[in-house]
């Protein structure tokens, strides 16, 4: 009996495998499962068994019908879904045609670079604050330990209002805004327009800079490179190879120009960063015991560091711009871009 | 600053490749902007022995001369007198490329073979002597490149020097920063004058009435100078510094000023009257004639210098033409001095002259090199033009520099300053090596006096950023700060700006940035009235143009400049925003007040997908903008009042944006007469808010209202009211009215056309009305809906559409 069933079953997947069409499934159902079918048959007949192997032989017919139900129902599902896939597509429309967009403006790049280093300096307990375009000669220029006719003047030309009110030349002047109102310690950001009269391929007389203060006690050098480092590699990636090197501002000391190794050539010396492979990114130093003193620090007691970068600057190298005053025409075609 | 490696070599050892000097040089604060070589512009061009020198048969003012290059001999007609058997002479030989890309080649000149030319300073462009062949030092070696035989080329490097290291505007400053990188030994120049018998003192004398402004001058007097051009060698030095050779004396002041920093002046002694030097600030109304042959009227604190009777130079910025080293000069009156920088810098600024002896001066020179300097070029010029040096020099000191001395220095401070461990034997040996004097007071505490060219070095800090400079930046380990207690604010309108950009980028803005100067001829163009507000403009004294003379006081003009660029380039469909802040005029000597504001402008079609429709944008686009804006912003009670006026506005198509009764901005169609003058085709809407208004109405508080449990009925009535009668108007009715139940009102439709009367409009509104516990029966709803609508037919004489109208 048991040896018949077997037979039985692998003429069943047999003939299943070579079966294409709905009606030879249909056709199988019938002959196996069928109220006449083969296996109905078989089932029908166990009565004739020894009662001692009927369980074992009706298990196992009930087994080979489940099997064999199942295939033909899949079978017989893949057919169906085949058929109504043909009546669907007679429906089919040009997926190639544009979409229905709601348009979504773009942020100005200048704004999304200063977003970018705001949102780092964020994470690392700096605040965002303000200070006025038009400034006091004083804050600009003379709090900064930068008195008049003090040649560190000649690095900055300067747009006047008044003897003593100017456009701000860098957002520095901020720096000393808020050390006259905040005791130590002290993190802030300041992101804003600057404006020197300038114009050309490299320089518009307006344009954007952020400066950054940390003022703590006990804060080094080595935590001015800290900071920076880290800014720099969220800024322009992780592998990005940075140089301290020493230079001059009034307002700090020891002063340090920060390069990064050139994006264009990686190095090797190329016309954006003159031959030089590197890219000048920011100015910073520790905060100048004079400055302090103008705001009434003592810098026996607190130290700290400040720093400032310009954004268009950051902008060109991230973006490729070659010419600064694409910024400020406010061509759709340039802001579509970004 | 140029420093020319092969001057620097005179005074320091370099055994570095140029690559690695230029980078040490610029880790410890001189930075290299660019290095070049320098080497002359011919090829092929080499020493060269004269054997024979015959007249040319044919030709009366040629020569047929043998030359040698050791092993073959050629032979060259030449056209020079100059030559002698036995004289050795650059020669080009054929295929030679002189300057000017001319190739040498073998030619006949009037019947003689010449295989080659032989060659003036002039056509080697290492020189300006065109008279002759250039003889060359008998000891060259014969054949040898010339270029190499007279060591021609060299490496020019161009140094930023930031404008507290005055000492490094010359060669020895650079020299001896190089010496204290590599730790070779630094030569000063050796200087050693010859000087005959006649005594200074006989001869001239100076004197100084302004010692606040010239605490310091010395004089030489060289006699029996021939003026002429300087040697070959110094002529080259000073080209590579960018600067020009002129003659013998004028070149030895320059040159000097190039090699030790102390700008000289020469002068021709007999155009000083009475023979002498006054030191003085001008008379009223003195004038002046400088070398660059500009007369001046002096101001009252530029320093002279003058003669017994007037002015003979602008002290430390420029000589007179009065006094000036001439042709048949014999006596030279030769000036080192110091000035006071701060005077200098104002006197240069206001003259406008920004010579290199002004820049110098004006940064500050070593007080005490000036006598130094007098005695070098004192000894070049005898050298270099024949002169003789008179006995002694003049050096009036009546106020000394103030210079800096004993210095504290603590160890502790320094490694606190820089986050280092540096130990005090690394501290002393740095200092030391920048010639400063140490000594040691108590453990850890020095004292330290800075050379007096280090004009920069006045406090412990100073020393420090020493320190730093050559123990190296980038050995000073990276740390972070230790953790602050300094809590993060972040400011109310920097949260509202953030979310105004999210919600017009959503609203399809793109944001823009403009200048904060205007031409002050666009508030005009905006037709704005004497009185407003936005004439009180910050005027810029000087501006770069006239089109940015004066600060903005309102957005609208530079929105309305981006839509004009953008329409020129072809593109009139515009969606742009800007946040920036105006200005506005105080009083005198008070900064002025400033704002931020946000600006908007809507221009063209809607969208620019060319297969699906096309609508023209209009009023309600940008009114949909500031909605969006106060539901972004949670403001709930915003209104836009009709009767609110702009003079750029179109009258019937623009309206004040108002919270809480308080005005914060206008909105509305540019007007036509606006459009026309700037010479725009479509339709433009703008509108400005007050950010800081903006901000106040904003809380950032958003209240969960339960979602309603019991259905809601609506019914719709169309009115027709006259055609200016306002929604508003009804809805306010509505909402008065209909307090308990009536959730919201709202316009669904606006029609006028057919079946309308003319001069009235149908208005399409939507009650919906909803109890917050139960469900409303149909009765409960007529009844106060009833009301409501009879309500606005009475107040607003409107009749309902379809009864019987
Ligand atoms: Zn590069």
């Amino acid at each position: 009996m048991l040896k018949e069933l077997e037979e039985l079953q692998k003429q069943a997947d047999a003939e299943l495998l070579v079966s294409k069409t709905e009606e030879e499934f249909l056709a199988l159902r019938t002959k196996y499962l069928g109220r006449k079918g083969l296996l109905t048959g078989f089932l029908r007949n166990l009565g004739n068994i020894e009662p001692e192997k009927r369980p074992l032989v009706g298990n196992h017919c009930n087994e080979i019908k489940n099997a064999i139900t199942e295939k033909l129902d899949d079978a017989l599902k893949a057919i169906a879904g085949l058929k109504q896939d043909d009546e669907l597509l007679r429906d089919r429309i040009d997926v190639t045609l544009p979409g229905r967009k709601i348009r979504v403006g773009k942020l100005h790049p200048i704004i999304q670079v200063s977003r970018d280093i705001c949102e780092i300096f964020e994470a690392l307990g700096f605040s965002i604050v303000e200070g006025p375009e038009i400034e006091l000669d004083y804050y600009n220029f003379e709090a900064l330990n930068i008195p008049k006719n003090h040649p560190a003047r000649d690095m900055q030309d300067t747009f006047y209002i008044e003897d003593n009110i100017v456009l701000r030349t860098h957002t520095s002047p901020v720096q000393i805004r808020v050390m006259e109102k905040q005791r130590p310690p002290v993190r802030i950001l300041s992101p804003g327009r600057v404006y020197r009269p300038d114009s050309d391929i490299s320089h518009t007389p307006m344009f954007h800079q952020i400066e950054g203060l940390l003022v703590d006690k006990s804060i080094t050098f080595g935590d001015l490179k800290g900071v920076l480092t880290s800014f720099l590699k969220q800024l322009f990636g992780e592998g990005t190879a940075l140089r301290f090197r020493p230079s001059f501002f009034p307002f700090t000391e020891p002063s340090a120009e920060v390069d990064i190794r050139c994006v264009m050539c990686s190095g090797a010396g190329c016309r954006v960063c003159s031959q030089t492979g590197w890219l000048e990114i920011l100015g910073s130093g520790m905060v100048d015991p004079e400055v302090f003193k103008n705001v009434d620090y003592d810098p026996e007691d607190v130290s700290g560091f400040a720093f400032g970068l310009g954004l268009e600057r950051i902008a060109m190298l991230k973006f490729g711009i070659s010419d600064i005053r694409l910024f400020f025409e406010n061509d759709q075609r340039f802001l579509e871009q970004f | 600053m140029l420093a020319s490696l092969k001057w620097l070599k005179e005074y320091v050892e370099i055994r570095i490749s140029p690559a690695e000097l230029v980078d040490k040089l610029t880790m410890v604060g001189l930075e290299v902007e660019s290095m070049r070589e320098r080497s002359p512009s011919f090829r092929n061009i080499v020493v060269a022995k004269i054997l024979s020198v015959k007249h040319h048969p044919q030709a009366d003012k040629c020569f047929l001369c043998e030359v040698t290059t050791g092993d073959t001999t050629y032979p060259v007609v030449c056209g020079a007198g100059n030559i002698r058997s036995g004289n050795v002479v650059p020669f080009a030989k054929v295929g030679a490329v002189i300057p000017g890309g001319y190739t040498i080649r073998s030619s006949k000149i009037r019947g003689e073979i010449s295989e080659g030319m032989l060659c003036s300073e002039e056509e080697l462009g290492i020189g300006d002597d065109s008279t002759g062949i250039m003889i060359l030092p008998g000891n060259l070696p014969i054949g040898k490149d010339l270029s190499e035989a007279l060591d021609l080329t060299d490496v020019v490097l161009d140094i930023a020097i930031t404008p507290n290291r005055s000492d490094c505007l010359s060669i020895i400053g650079i020299a001896r920063e190089i010496a204290a990188i590599t730790g070779s030994n630094f030569r000063y120049p050796d200087i050693n004058v010859t000087e005959n018998d006649e005594d200074i003192k006989k001869i001239t004398s100076v004197h100084i009435l302004d010692p606040d402004l010239c605490p310091r001058y010395s004089a030489r007097i060289i006699k029996n100078v021939a003026i002429g051009p300087s040697p070959l060698w110094m002529r080259q030095r000073l080209e590579a510094v960018g600067l020009r050779a002129i003659n013998n004396i004028v070149d030895v002041t320059n040159y000097v000023m190039m090699e030790l920093g102390q700008p000289l002046h020469a002068f021709d002694f007999r155009f000083l009257e009475e023979g002498r030097i006054v030191v003085r600030r001008p008379l009223s109304g003195e004038t002046f004639v400088s070398l660059d042959e500009k007369e001046r009227i002096l101001e009252t604190d530029t320093l002279m210098i003058c003669d017994g009777v007037k002015p003979v130079a602008i002290a430390g910025i420029m000589g007179g033409l009065n006094s000036e080293v001439k042709e048949d000069t014999e006596t030279i009156l030769l000036e080192s001095a110091y000035f006071d920088p701060i005077s200098t810098r104002k006197s240069s600024k206001w003259l406008g002259m920004n010579t290199d002896a002004a820049f110098r001066f004006g940064r500050g020179v070593d007080p005490e090199g000036v006598v130094n300097a007098s005695a070098r070029a004192a000894q070049l010029m005898a050298e270099i033009s024949g002169g003789t040096v008179c006995k002694g020099c003049i050096d009036e000191y009546p106020q000394k520099v103030k210079k800096a001395k004993d210095i504290p220095l603590r160890v502790k401070r320094v490694n606190d300053i820089l986050g280092t461990d540096i130990k005090d034997a690394e501290i002393v040996k740095i200092l030391k090596s920048l010639n400063m004097k140490i000594c040691e007071d108590t453990n850890g505490h020095y004292r330290a006096t800075p050379p007096t060219y280090r004009v920069d070095i006045e406090r412990e800090i100073d020393l420090i950023e020493e320190v730093a400079r050559f123990h190296g930046y980038d050995r000073i380990p990276v740390t972070l700060p230790p953790g602050s207690s300094v809590t993060v604010t972040k400011d109310h309108k920097e949260i509202v700006r953030k979310r105004l950009r999210e919600i017009l980028q959503g609203s399809g803005y793109s944001e823009i940035i403009t200048f904060s100067f205007i031409s002050p001829g666009s508030l005009d163009m905006l037709g704005l009235p004497a009185g407003d507000d936005r004439r009180k403009i910050v005027k810029i004294r000087n501006p770069l143009t006239e089109d940015q003379s004066v600060m903005r006081t309102t957005l609208v003009s530079n929105l309305l400049e981006t839509m004009k660029k953008n329409a020129n380039a072809g593109c009139f469909d515009l969606k742009v925003f800007e946040i920036g802040r105006v200005f506005f005029h105080q009083r005198e000597g008070e900064l002025p007040k400033d704002k931020n504001m946000f600006g908007c402008l809507i221009s063209g079609m809607l969208d620019n997908n060319i297969w699906l429709s096309k609508t023209s944008t209009d009023f309600y686009d940008l009114k949909g903008c500031v909605e969006n804006i106060f539901d972004g912003l949670k403001i709930l009670n915003g209104e836009f009042r009709s009767d609110y006026r702009e003079t750029f506005l179109h009258p019937g198509k623009s309206c004040g944006i108002y919270v809480d009764k308080r005005c914060i901005g206008f909105l509305g169609e540019v007007h036509p007469d606006v459009l026309l003058k700037m010479d725009l085709k479509n339709k433009v809407y703008v509108s400005e808010i007050d950010m800081e208004l903006l901000a106040d109405c904003f809380t950032g508080d958003v209240c969960y209202k339960e979602l309603p449990r019991f259905p809601s009925v609506v019914r719709d009535v169309a009115f027709v009211v006259g055609e200016d009668l306002e929604a508003d108007k009804m809805l306010n009715i509505a909402r008065d009215m209909g307090k308990e139940l009536l959730e919201k009102v709202s316009v669904f439709d606006v029609y006028s056309g057919k079946s309308i009367t003319q001069g009235n409009k149908s208005v399409g509104l939507r009650f919906i009305y909803r109890a917050p516990e139960r469900t409303l029966t149909d009765d409960e709803v007529s009844q106060v809906h009833s009301g409501i609508v009879k309500h606005i037919v009475d107040l607003t004489g409107a009749k309902i559409r379809g009864e019987g109208n």
